[in-house]
């Protein structure tokens, strides 16, 4: 029973990291290699807020915002130009993504940061304790999975960023100004991505290369959903899964790469991933 | 003699728009030596056609001709290589395909016509920029093709194909366009669908005076929707005239083997 | 006449410049090599360790930089092969000690290891309809997988703290950087005469065009897989020597962070041009290495901000910036070297009684939409068949079908008696078949000679270590050639041919190929008028003097009136009409399908 929280858990966590770079590639086809770096901008949000005496949930909506905002002035800058060369598009986020870690280097030195806890103490699951954190991280990652296919179902935004997805050409034809719809798309996945850093400073250190780690995990799990939602969710479960398992049974250190070379196989057998079911 | 009633038919059907096209809200489109194509290749070589506020024009040609490539280049999908193209005496040449849509530019495709996994809904909310207008536009198009309405939540790519090309037309004719592009709208229809089709065009011409640019390789259909004609050969305009008793002889002889 | 059909240009001195050419390779690396073994004398102890250090990142930089900036894959995996190289020298000298049987013994396993996992990675990442995104995700799995294995390994591989202590080589300080500045000249040298040989063409043609190397025949999986493995083993002892020469490895010798730090300095100095890479590494370690003490951050963020700016504005790195220089000083420009060409004795086809392609049944379907339905087709020696219909009729899938045997259909094809189910499409060329794509598929970068000579490597091979002088052509290619034009302008690159020019050149490439059957798509769509008669004579000939046989996809029915010497219908995914010009031509239903539903 632990076990299968422990699953449920790690795959929310692994959602909620993956699902920003998700809507990136889904709509731009670019892989954003400064995922990683918003991540670490989302946690420095809760450092600040916590230096300003803000409520540490307030740091929630301020990461998005500030994740947003800075994600705009990337797609315009950076991605805008590499839309037609995939490859060099990664390449660029990830020096952009050195940026970004040395700026805040520069501003917050770097050593590991504290953040407040956003909830602490154990929850009694069927007589044992569980990390009460972990249950919110599910709840999160219900919660924005939720909020996303609302989003992604329901509105006007949503639809056109389908089309995009589908048929681009199409998209266009029908008066779709597509540059604008990528422009949002990326401002969404970016504040998603320092909304996760936001949720995941109770379960890591915050320290500037913070995002580095988590990046891998992410970008795997997206081409293996190749940009279909419910596959990702699909793929969180199972590759979370198979870390939690092999980390429990077999030995942590390849529990950690579980996810990484399960979905390099999958890939390799199947390239459309989990997306073909 | 089927042949030749089929033409008075037509020609009864274009030029009954025709009288009811008074004070014509249809935009003008002037195409000048217009060049266009991919990579290194053109396509387009040199087209000029001006089409008046209101008239509708038929495009005609074999495969590869280019009719498709011209529509695309009209609209902007396609850059121009060079030539000017004009709405209503502006020019368009650099604009975005958003704006050229703004403008009332309506676009019925040919390839990959439809979001196949998107309901009908969906689809035909995607031709409008707000959901604001959707119920009136609706409503509208549920005139021409009533079979529409009841089934708003089917997947586009689920509806037969003759089923699908009338909602090709019908989300074109959701923003009221000025001027209608449309690419083989007939192409593998049965007869009753094509008379649905030309009858749609008909009343939206009577209605708006919508300016139309039909791509056709049915030639008993193009005779009906249009009233005038130009052949397309390998990227230049071979031959044009207005739809007449002779029309249907000088374009046999563009079509044929 | 199948004498020699010279090049028109034959350059004024041509005897003496090519030798020398050839030479300069080995004089630049003979300086180069000479002044690196003096350089120590002039430089304080921690110049000479730093420089050992980035001379050998270099060596790795150049092996990044033939897998991306020649061959197109772009990689994070050489500091995977890198560090196992050096933790393979380490453990085994720490376990055995550095006599001279165990320190060879740790050269050849710090190679070994590498080229055997090179091989695995290889298989993994390159595959008949793999994807260049895919190899990099490979690539990044790689090192990431190998660091935790260095972190899980114990006291073996010391884990977290790496290895230190082991037996050396007995050298000094200025000893490694003679070795290390060795081994850099040496491989930037193999480099270098491999990018300027015939088969260094290849690697670019790999990049331009996967799909055209293996519609000639060529194996682009075992040629990737070759080169990711040899170049793993040239990593693998670069480790070599930086495991002696620092006497320490650590985990992040293998790491992806360094797998990305080589990519970088690679992109500054210039991908694709070997001495910038070289170069550019070499600046950027040394200055890190004195930069970094006082400014650490600041160094960082300056080196990111340039990646980045020289990525979005000029992808070419440094090295295009210096060669923009030097474009701007009048300097005299050596002529291209245009290979003679040669008539090649064409080899008697064995011809066979029997049909040359037999298609049965075929079928093909995507999902739940039919797209071919039960096609039947027999094509013998010396026909021109012309597959004619309305868009959507599937005549370009039914090329493919026939091209690729790894495409699903149902029914059965064969080729010479040889059915291709499963085949990938470099097999079936080795059976007879050419390609002709309806966009002209060439090697852009590439010149027009050497476009042809990848087109006649599968029989001809191709030098890994120099320029051929000839090129030997079958008559039908140089006739080709000649009706064009295309033979005037050898060195010109691909990329500036006209449309037309390009689709005889592809023409002239598949024909090159002595296929026994060609399959053309639209050869003569975005033709002018004199192209197409150019195209119509070129494929009589072929047909009529060669015995090849032809299928033909074409919307132009005057042309396929002209040439044909039979005509195949289709409509909506059937065969709807297999006959002579005369019948086809005459008949109503064609008619039919043209004009539209001529219904009522």
């Amino acid at each position: 029973m632990l076990l299968l929280l422990d699953i449920l858990t790690t795959a929310a966590i692994l959602f909620v990291v993956a699902i920003g770079l998700l809507a990136v590639f889904g709509v731009l086809k670019i892989i954003n290699f400064a995922h990683g770096a918003w991540l670490t901008i989302g946690a420095y949000c809760a450092v600040v807020a916590a230096r300003l005496g803000l409520n540490p949930w307030a740091a929630l909506p301020l990461a998005f915002a500030v994740g947003a905002a800075l994600g705009g002035l990337a797609e315009l800058f950076i991605i805008r130009p590499l839309y037609r060369r995939p490859l060099d598009a990664i390449l660029a986020t990830w020096g952009l993504g050195i940026v970004v870690g040395q700026l805040i280097t520069l501003a917050f030195g770097r050593d590991v940061q504290l953040t407040p806890n956003l909830l602490s103490g154990t929850v009694e699951v069927l007589g044992t304790g569980y990390s009460a954190y972990r249950l919110v991280a599910l709840l999160a990652a219900l919660v924005i999975g939720a909020a996303f296919a609302l989003v992604i179902e329901r509105t006007r935004l949503g639809l056109s960023a389908r089309a995009v997805i589908m048929n681009e050409t199409l998209a266009r034809g029908l008066g779709l100004d597509t540059a604008r719809v990528r422009l949002v798309v990326f401002m969404i996945g970016a504040g998603l991505a320092a909304l996760a850093g936001v949720l995941l400073t109770p379960l890591t250190s915050v320290d500037p290369t913070m995002g580095v780690g988590w990046l891998i995990g992410a970008f795997m799990l997206v081409m293996v959903a190749d940009a279909s939602f419910l596959a990702l969710a699909a793929a969180c479960l199972v590759f979370g899964a198979a870390q939690v398992l092999v980390s429990t049974f077999v030995s942590p250190v390849l529990g950690s790469i579980a996810v990484a070379v399960l979905a390099a196989l999958v890939l390799r057998i199947s390239p459309k991933g989990f997306s073909r079911a | 003699m089927a042949d030749m009633s089929m033409a008075e038919a037509s020609r009864a059907d274009a030029s009954a728009a025709d009288a009811a096209m008074t004070g014509a809200a249809g935009a003008g489109l002037v195409l000048t030596e217009v060049s266009s194509g991919y990579g290194a290749v053109s396509i387009v070589r040199g087209v000029s056609l001006a089409i008046r506020p209101g008239e509708s024009v038929a495009l005609l040609g074999k495969n590869g001709m280019g009719k498709t490539t011209l529509l695309k280049t009209i609209l902007g999908l396609v850059g121009l290589r060079s030539g000017a193209i004009a709405i209503d005496g502006r020019s368009v040449a650099d604009l975005s395909p958003a704006k050229l849509v703004a403008l009332g530019v309506g676009y019925a495709p040919q390839e990959q016509p439809l979001f196949q996994d998107l309901s009908i809904r969906d689809n035909l909310r995607l031709a409008l920029a707000s959901d604001r207008l959707l119920p009136e536009a609706l409503a509208r198009v549920f005139g021409h093709f009533p079979f529409l309405k009841d089934r708003l939540s089917q997947r586009a790519g689920t509806l037969s194909g003759g089923e699908q090309k009338m909602l090709i037309l019908a989300r074109a004719l959701m923003l009221r366009p000025r001027l209608l592009l449309i690419d083989e709208i007939s192409e593998g229809l049965q007869p009753s669908v094509v008379d649905r089709i030309a009858a749609a065009l008909a009343a939206e011409r009577v209605a708006n005076g919508t300016t139309m640019l039909i791509v056709e390789q049915n030639l008993d259909f193009a005779l009906r929707v249009a009233n005038r004609w130009a052949a397309l050969k390998l990227g230049e305009i071979d031959d044009e005239g207005p739809v007449d008793g002779d029309a249907r002889a000088r374009i046999l002889r563009h079509l044929s083997v | 006449m199948p004498e020699t059909i010279t090049a028109a240009r034959p350059a004024a001195g041509a005897g003496e410049r090519p030798r020398l050419a050839r030479a300069a390779p080995l004089v630049v690396a003979l300086l180069a090599a000479g002044a690196l073994w003096l350089a120590p004398l002039g430089l304080d102890t921690f110049a000479v360790n730093v420089l050992t250090r980035s001379m050998i990142y270099a060596v790795l930089a150049v092996t990044v930089d033939l897998l991306w900036g020649f061959a197109g894959i772009l990689t994070f995996g050489q500091a995977a092969f890198f560090g196992i190289g050096a933790y393979a020298t380490a453990m085994l000298l720490t376990a055995k000690g550095g006599a001279p049987p165990w320190m060879l013994a740790a050269a050849a396993l710090a190679v070994a290891a590498p080229v055997l996992l090179g091989l695995a990675v290889g298989w993994l990442s390159f595959y008949h309809r793999s994807t260049a995104l895919y190899a990099s995700v490979i690539s990044l799995v790689v090192p990431i997988v190998v660091t935790q294995a260095i972190y899980s390994g114990g006291e073996r591989t010391g884990s977290s703290s790496g290895l230190v202590g082991f037996d050396v080589l007995p050298l000094e300080i200025e000893g490694y950087f003679r070795l290390a500045g060795l081994l850099l000249v040496a491989v930037t040298l193999a480099a270098w005469i491999l990018v300027r040989s015939d088969a260094g063409r290849l690697l670019v043609a790999l990049r331009d065009n996967e799909a055209r190397c293996a519609y000639l025949g060529l194996n682009p999986r075992r040629l990737q897989i070759g080169l990711t493995a040899v170049l793993a083993g040239v990593a693998g002892l670069a480790g070599f020597v930086f495991a002696n020469a620092s006497g320490v490895v650590a985990p992040e010798n293998a790491g992806f962070l360094f797998g990305t730090e080589l990519v970088i300095w690679v992109a500054l100095g210039g991908r694709g041009t070997l001495i910038g890479p070289v170069l550019g590494t070499i600046a950027i370690d040394y200055l890190a290495a004195n930069l970094s003490g006082d400014l650490p951050f600041l160094w960082q963020l300056l080196l990111g901000t340039a990646f980045v700016a020289i990525i979005i504005l000029l992808p070419g790195g440094l090295a295009d910036l210096a060669r923009r220089a030097w474009g701007l000083v009048p300097h005299r420009r050596s002529p291209a070297s245009v290979p003679r060409l040669r008539a090649d004795p064409s080899r008697a086809a064995a011809r066979t009684d029997g049909p040359l392609l037999a298609v049965q049944g075929l079928a093909k379907s995507y999902g739940s939409l039919t797209v071919l339905e039960n096609i039947d087709l027999t094509v013998r020696a010396g026909e021109l068949v012309s597959l004619v219909g309305p868009n959507g009729a599937g005549k370009t899938t039914l090329m493919r079908c026939l091209s690729d045997g790894t495409e699903p259909f149902r029914g059965a094809i064969a080729v010479g008696g040889v059915p291709t189910a499963g085949l990938t499409p470099n097999r079936i060329v080795a059976l007879g078949v050419g390609r002709k794509f309806q966009v002209a598929s060439v090697f852009e970068s590439l010149s027009i000679a050497d476009c042809l000579r990848l087109a006649r490597a599968s029989r001809a091979g191709l030098s890994p270590l120099a320029r051929a002088e000839t090129l030997g052509l079958p008559q039908a290619v140089l006739d080709i050639l000649r009706m064009t034009g295309l033979d005037a302008q050898l060195a010109a690159p691909a990329r500036l041919l006209s449309h037309g020019q390009k689709q005889a050149l592809e023409l002239a490439m598949v024909v090159a190929l002595e296929p026994r059957l060609i399959l053309l798509d639209e050869p003569t769509a975005g033709l002018t008028k004199a192209e197409r008669t150019t195209i119509g004579t070129v494929l009589k000939g072929l047909t009529a003097d060669l015995g090849i046989a032809v299928v033909l996809v074409e919307h132009d029915l005057d042309f396929v009136r002209e040439i044909s010497s039979r005509i195949v219908v289709l409509h909506q995914g059937r065969l709807v009409l297999d006959g002579t010009v005369d019948e086809v031509v005459g008949s109503a239903l064609v008619r039919t399908i043209y004009a539209g539903g001529a219904h009522g």
